[in-house]
C-alpha cells in the first residue's frame, strides 16, 4: 500500500476530499482510467520539455517537471484539456490501429506495380496531403509517444507557460539581472515566434481550401481508412475551430450528434457508420451530456472555404 | 473476399424475421441455420435490432460473427421504423485481424534514427537518439531515395525497392546518408504500414550507423608490385580498389536513381518514360556485374594468386548452383537435370570459386538456351580428374567461336547486354588455378558442353 505524504504546498488530504468531493457530486459519472491519467501527464510533460527548450535549450527540465509535480502543474483546465484531447485522440488512433486490414498478398516483384503507381498524381491536393500529414508526424515526440506540437498549442496558453517555465527559471538562476533580461527576451522572442507556426490546424484548413467540392469523398475515404486526423483537421477547418477543440467535440460527441457535428463535410450518412462504430468501441469515452458544443455557423455550402 | 467497398443490406420486419438481404447476408443467415423469412439467426445481429428498436434511434456498431467457413467483422447500421428495420453492413471482412498489422513503433536505436514515409517514399518524420548523426534540413517531404543514397546489396539488388513493390517489411538496406561533407553509411530497416481497408500507406522504420564491415568498404592490403606488369595499372591493386570504388558509388546511384523513375515513386511519368528508366538500372546492374568482373580479374591476374585446396564434391556444388539459377530457367520454361543426392566426385578445389564458375556456366547455359529446352549437367570420374559437364540445346559454337570463346572480352559477336564477355575467361583462369582446366565440346545447333576438371579426391 502506497502512502500520499505531503509534498511542498500540496495537501495530500485536501486532494483526496476535493476528489471525494467530485464524486459526490456526479456519482454515475465515469472517472478518468489510469491509462487516461498517465497520457494526458506525459503529454503535459512533453509539451513542458517542448517549450523549456524554447527559451534555454541549456534548462534542466527534469528539475523543472519535479517542482511542479510537487508544487501543482500550472496551467489549469486549458492545460488539461489540450492534454486530454491529445490522449483520447492518441487512444483512438491505437485502437484502429488494432484492426487495420490484412494486407494485400502481392506477387514477388522487383518493381513497384507501374499502374498504380499511374494513378497517383503529384499535385496541390498530394501535397495539402503530405503537409497534413508531416503535421500529425510532428505531434510525436524522438521515441514515437505522443506529444502536442507547440505549433498546435493555443496561444494563450503557450504564453501562460512560457511564463510559468520562466518564473521557476528565475528562481534558479538567483537574482542576476543579466540573465534574467536575457530570459524575458527569449521569452518575447518565442511568443512572437509562435504566432507565425503552423500545425494542424492550418495544414488542414489549407487541404480543406484546396479539396472545395471534393471535400465530402476525402472525408468519407478518411473514415473508411479510419485515417482520424485528416478527418479532425477537415472538420475543424470547416467549423474554423482549433484542432483540439475539433478532436474532443468528435471524442465526446454522442453518437446522434455525429451527423450533425460532421454536417459541413457532407458525407453520405452511410459513410459515417465506421466512425460510429470505432467510437463506440473506444473503451472509457467521455461522452458530453449535450453532444459537442461546435458553435458557430458552417461555412458556405459553395466548396469554397 | 473483402467487401469493404460496398455496402449490404437488409430488411427486418416487425416479428423479427429476415425479409430481404443482399446475397452475403442472407448466406450467412442461411449458414447459422436461418433462413429468409425466418428469424434472425445471428444472435448479436438480433440483440442490436432490438435495441435499435427498443431506443427508437439509429445505431451503428461492429458485428461480429461467426459460421462453420470464417469469422465476419463488420459494421452494421440499424435503422428502426415502424415496420421493423433496415440494416446497412460496410467493412465487411471475412476473417479476424485481431493481432495488430500496425507495425509497432521502432525502437530508437542507439546513435540512429527513426524514419516514416508516405506510400510514395517521401518521408513524413525523422528523428534521432542522443548521440545520432545530424539530421539532414529539409528532410520533410523529401523522398526517401534522396535523403538515403541507397546502396545496393551484393547482388546489386535494392532491398527497399523490392519491399516497396512486394509492400512488406524489409532490413539492411545499405544507405548513406547525411549533408555532404559529413556522410555517414547506415543501414536501414522498415515496415510496412496498411490502413484500415487494407490500402498501403508507407514505412515506418530505423536508420542505424553501419560497422565498418558493413559498409562495404575493406580494409587496405598490402601493395604487391608485379615485376612483368609493374607500371600497368590493372596490377597495381590500390588502383583497381581506387577504381572499383569509384565506379561502385556512381553507378549505384544511377541504378537506384533508375529504379526509383521507372517505378514512378515520385510520381507518374509516361510509360516509355518510366521503360527507359527500367532499361537505364538494367544497364546500370550490366556495368555493376562488370566492376564485379573486372575485380575478379584483376584479384587473378595478380602473380602469385593462389586457389584454396578445399575438399569438395562437384555434384553437391553443381546442385547447388542449380538452386540458385533454378527459378530464372524456370521463368524460360528450362528444365535442368542435375546431378542426383548419390552423384558425386569428390574434388579438390576452392569451394566458392568451383561455385562461381558453375554458376558461370549455368547462368550462359539459361541465357542462350531457347524456351522450354533442357539442360543437363553431369558429374563423372575419369583417372585422377574429377569433372562436371554443363550441357545445353543452344545454337552451339562452330570450332572457330571454340578457340577464342575463353578469350577476354569475346561474346562471339553477340551485342545484347547479357554478359561482359569476362566470363569464361575467368572461370577457365580459376579452374586452371586450381589444377583443373575449362573446355568446351560443341557443333552449330547442337549445344554446347562445357567440362571442368579439377584434381579428383580419393575418399577413403
Amino acid at each position: 500500500m502506497t502512502e500520499s505524504v505531503p509534498s511542498t504546498g500540496i495537501d495530500p488530504l485536501s486532494v483526496r476530499l476535493h476528489e471525494l468531493a467530485g464524486h459526490f457530486a456526479a456519482p454515475t459519472a465515469g472517472r478518468l482510467t489510469e491509462e487516461q491519467r498517465a497520457l494526458s501527464l506525459a503529454i503535459a510533460r512533453r509539451l513542458v520539455a517542448d517549450v523549456a527548450a524554447r527559451i534555454d535549450p541549456a534548462m534542466d527540465t527534469g528539475d523543472l517537471w519535479s517542482a511542479w509535480l510537487n508544487a501543482g502543474i500550472p496551467g489549469g483546465v486549458a492545460l488539461a484539456k489540450a492534454c486530454f484531447a491529445r490522449a483520447e485522440e492518441h487512444r483512438w488512433r491505437e485502437q484502429s490501429a488494432q484492426r487495420v486490414a490484412p494486407p494485400p498478398i502481392l506477387a514477388d516483384g522487383d518493381e513497384a506495380p507501374g499502374e498504380s503507381a499511374a494513378t497517383l498524381s503529384i499535385s496541390a491536393t498530394d501535397r495539402a496531403q503530405l503537409a497534413l500529414r508531416i503535421a500529425d508526424r510532428r505531434r510525436f515526440d524522438a521515441a514515437g509517444h505522443p506529444a502536442l506540437a507547440v505549433a498546435d498549442v493555443d496561444h494563450d496558453l503557450y504564453r501562460d507557460l512560457l511564463r510559468d517555465i520562466a518564473a521557476w527559471r528565475l528562481d534558479t538562476i538567483g537574482g542576476d539581472p543579466v540573465r534574467a533580461a536575457a530570459l524575458g527576451d527569449r521569452v518575447r522572442a518565442a511568443t512572437d515566434d509562435h504566432k507565425g507556426e503552423s500545425g494542424m490546424a492550418d495544414a488542414g484548413a489549407a487541404y480543406a481550401k484546396i479539396l472545395g467540392k471534393d471535400m465530402p469523398r476525402a472525408a468519407a475515404e478518411a473514415i473508411a481508412r479510419h485515417d482520424w486526423p485528416t478527418l479532425i483537421a477537415l472538420a475543424a477547418a470547416a467549423w474554423g475551430r482549433a484542432y483540439a477543440d475539433m478532436a474532443l467535440a468528435l471524442l465526446s460527441a454522442q453518437t446522434a450528434a455525429l451527423p450533425s457535428l460532421l454536417a459541413p463535410l457532407r458525407i453520405d450518412r452511410a459513410a459515417l457508420a465506421p466512425l460510429e462504430a470505432s467510437l463506440a468501441m473506444l473503451p472509457a469515452r467521455a461522452v458530453a451530456a449535450d453532444g459537442a458544443e461546435v458553435g458557430g455557423e458552417p461555412p458556405s455550402r459553395d466548396g469554397q472555404w | 473476399m473483402v467487401i469493404a467497398d460496398r455496402i449490404i443490406r437488409g430488411r427486418i420486419d416487425r416479428s423479427g424475421a429476415l425479409v430481404s438481404a443482399d446475397a452475403p447476408l442472407a448466406r450467412l443467415q442461411q449458414r447459422a441455420g436461418g433462413g429468409l423469412g425466418k428469424p434472425l439467426a445471428l444472435p448479436q445481429l438480433a440483440r442490436l435490432v432490438a435495441l435499435a428498436q427498443r431506443l427508437h434511434r439509429d445505431i451503428s456498431r461492429p458485428l461480429y460473427a461467426a459460421d462453420d467457413h470464417s469469422d465476419i467483422h463488420a459494421v452494421v447500421r440499424i435503422v428502426p421504423d415502424a415496420d421493423g428495420a433496415s440494416l446497412e453492413i460496410s467493412d465487411w471482412r471475412p476473417r479476424p485481424v485481431v493481432p495488430p498489422q500496425m507495425p509497432v513503433l521502432p525502437e530508437m536505436p542507439a546513435h540512429g534514427w527513426t524514419w516514416e514515409c508516405d506510400q510514395q517514399l517521401r518521408m513524413v518524420a525523422l528523428r534521432a537518439a542522443t548521440g545520432a548523426p545530424p539530421l539532414p534540413a529539409d528532410w520533410e517531404g523529401r523522398s526517401l531515395s534522396e535523403l538515403f543514397e541507397l546502396q545496393p546489396d551484393p547482388d546489386g539488388r535494392f532491398p527497399v525497392l523490392r519491399a516497396l513493390a512486394r509492400q512488406s517489411r524489409f532490413d539492411r538496406q545499405r544507405v548513406e546518408a547525411g549533408e555532404a561533407g559529413v556522410r555517414v553509411a547506415m543501414l536501414l530497416s522498415g515496415d510496412a504500414m496498411f490502413d484500415a481497408i487494407g490500402n498501403f500507406t508507407g514505412f515506418r522504420g530505423s536508420a542505424t550507423p553501419a560497422d565498418p564491415g558493413e559498409a562495404g568498404d575493406p580494409a587496405p592490403e598490402a601493395v604487391l608490385v608485379d615485376p612483368a606488369f609493374g607500371s600497368l595499372p590493372l596490377s597495381d591493386p590500390q588502383f583497381g580498389r581506387r577504381i572499383d570504388g569509384a565506379l561502385r558509388g556512381p553507378l549505384s546511384r544511377i541504378i537506384a536513381t533508375a529504379e526509383t523513375i521507372s517505378g514512378q515513386f515520385d510520381g507518374p511519368i509516361r510509360a516509355d518514360y518510366a521503360r527507359y528508366a527500367g532499361d537505364i538500372a538494367h544497364a546500370g546492374r550490366h556495368l555493376l556485374g562488370l566492376v564485379d568482373d573486372l575485380a575478379d580479374l584483376q584479384n587473378i591476374e595478380r602473380p602469385g594468386f593462389k586457389a584454396a585446396a578445399d575438399e569438395i564434391d562437384l555434384g553437391d556444388l553443381a546442385r547447388r548452383a542449380v538452386g540458385l539459377l533454378g527459378m530464372k530457367a524456370e521463368e524460360k520454361g528450362i528444365r535442368i537435370d542435375a546431378p542426383r543426392t548419390d552423384d558425386k566426385a569428390p574434388a579438390t578445389g576452392e569451394f566458392r570459386r568451383v561455385l562461381q564458375v558453375l554458376l558461370n556456366l549455368l547462368g550462359n547455359a539459361i541465357r542462350y538456351s531457347p524456351d522450354n529446352s533442357q539442360i543437363w549437367i553431369r558429374v563423372d570420374r575419369d583417372g585422377d580428374r574429377a569433372m562436371v559437364t554443363v550441357a545445353d540445346q543452344g545454337q552451339g559454337i562452330d570450332a572457330d567461336q571454340q578457340a577464342v570463346v575463353f578469350e577476354k572480352f569475346e561474346r562471339l559477336g553477340r551485342t545484347d547486354s547479357g554478359g561482359s564477355g569476362l566470363g569464361l575467361y575467368i572461370a577457365r583462369r580459376l579452374a586452371r588455378a586450381m589444377d583443373g582446366d575449362l573446355t568446351v565440346d560443341s557443333a552449330p545447333g547442337q549445344g554446347a558442353r562445357f567440362t571442368m576438371s579439377l584434381p579428383a579426391r580419393d575418399v577413403g
